[in-house]
């Protein structure tokens, strides 16, 4: 019931990049909003989010995704939604926010 | 088959029930009950996702919103179907006044409902301002419908 979360900045590719690994949840959710917020206030850059070991997302979860791509997408950069399994790509697909994410994978 | 009356069991029908605290450490919890439930029931793996993320947005929305200090889930095993009840005794609302998502322009919050709308075959909401919630979902198995 935890939530890892690493979030780096690729000074090469001038982009961040966030692993998320266990569950996404009402619990999960506060602790990513705080890290990411920071992340985009000091640097916004394009967010590539790569969920490929996040078993469980939902509504709290996507509710902090939306929030850092109306950030982010004004200042024309965006969030791309990369690796995602199965179920977690069927919460993206049935919100229609595979068409307000770039996703990869 | 007994109707309900005042949380009495249902005859024929195996109930599981908890009383749990309107935090959102505990939404982890109901998460592995109802997934060990519908898994011993025969539901596939994508339908136990889909009853696990229907059930913690349920759950989420009662930590949420009720303003109550703990809520009840009340999880009901028939022979075709699976069903779960969220209720609160919070401080409600109308049930007419939830705005439809307008999913071309989405918001942080107000996907939670219609996640398990679309999850689940069968969903009810009742709610009264000063009195509390209650969620009603449904899942059948199969095609037990």
């Amino acid at each position: 019931m935890a939530l890892n979360i690493d979030v780096d900045f690729d000074e090469q590719g001038k982009k961040w990049d966030v692993d998320l690994a266990g569950e996404l949840d009402v619990y999960t959710a506060a602790q990513l909003k705080v890290e990411l917020t920071t992340a985009i206030e000091n640097n916004p850059a394009n967010m590539y989010i790569n969920l490929q070991n996040l078993d469980y997302i939902d509504s709290t979860g996507l509710g902090v995704l939306i929030g850092k791509v109306k950030k982010l997408k004004p200042q024309g950069y965006d969030v791309f939604i990369c690796n995602p399994k199965a179920n977690v790509k069927k919460i993206f697909n049935i919100t229609g926010l595979d068409k307000i994410f770039s996703m990869e994978g | 088959m007994l109707t309900i009356e005042n949380n009495t069991l249902v005859q024929g029908v195996d109930q599981v029930k908890m009383a749990l605290p309107c935090k959102g450490e505990y939404v982890g919890v109901v998460r592995l009950t109802i997934s060990a439930i519908a898994n011993r029931m025969g539901f596939n793996v994508e339908e136990i996702e889909d009853i696990k993320v229907a059930v913690s947005e349920g759950c989420t929305n009662a930590i949420k919103h009720s303003q109550d200090e703990i809520f009840d889930l009340d999880i009901r095993v028939y022979n075709n179907k699976l069903e779960i009840i969220i209720k609160d005794s919070g401080k409600g609302f109308e049930v007419e006044k939830i705005p439809q998502p307008d999913l071309e322009n989405p918001k942080e919050n107000g996907l939670g409902l219609f996640i398990i709308k679309t999850l689940m075959d069968e969903v009810s909401l009742d709610s009264k301002v000063g009195e509390g919630s209650q969620l009603t979902m449904v899942k059948f198995l199969g095609d037990g419908k």
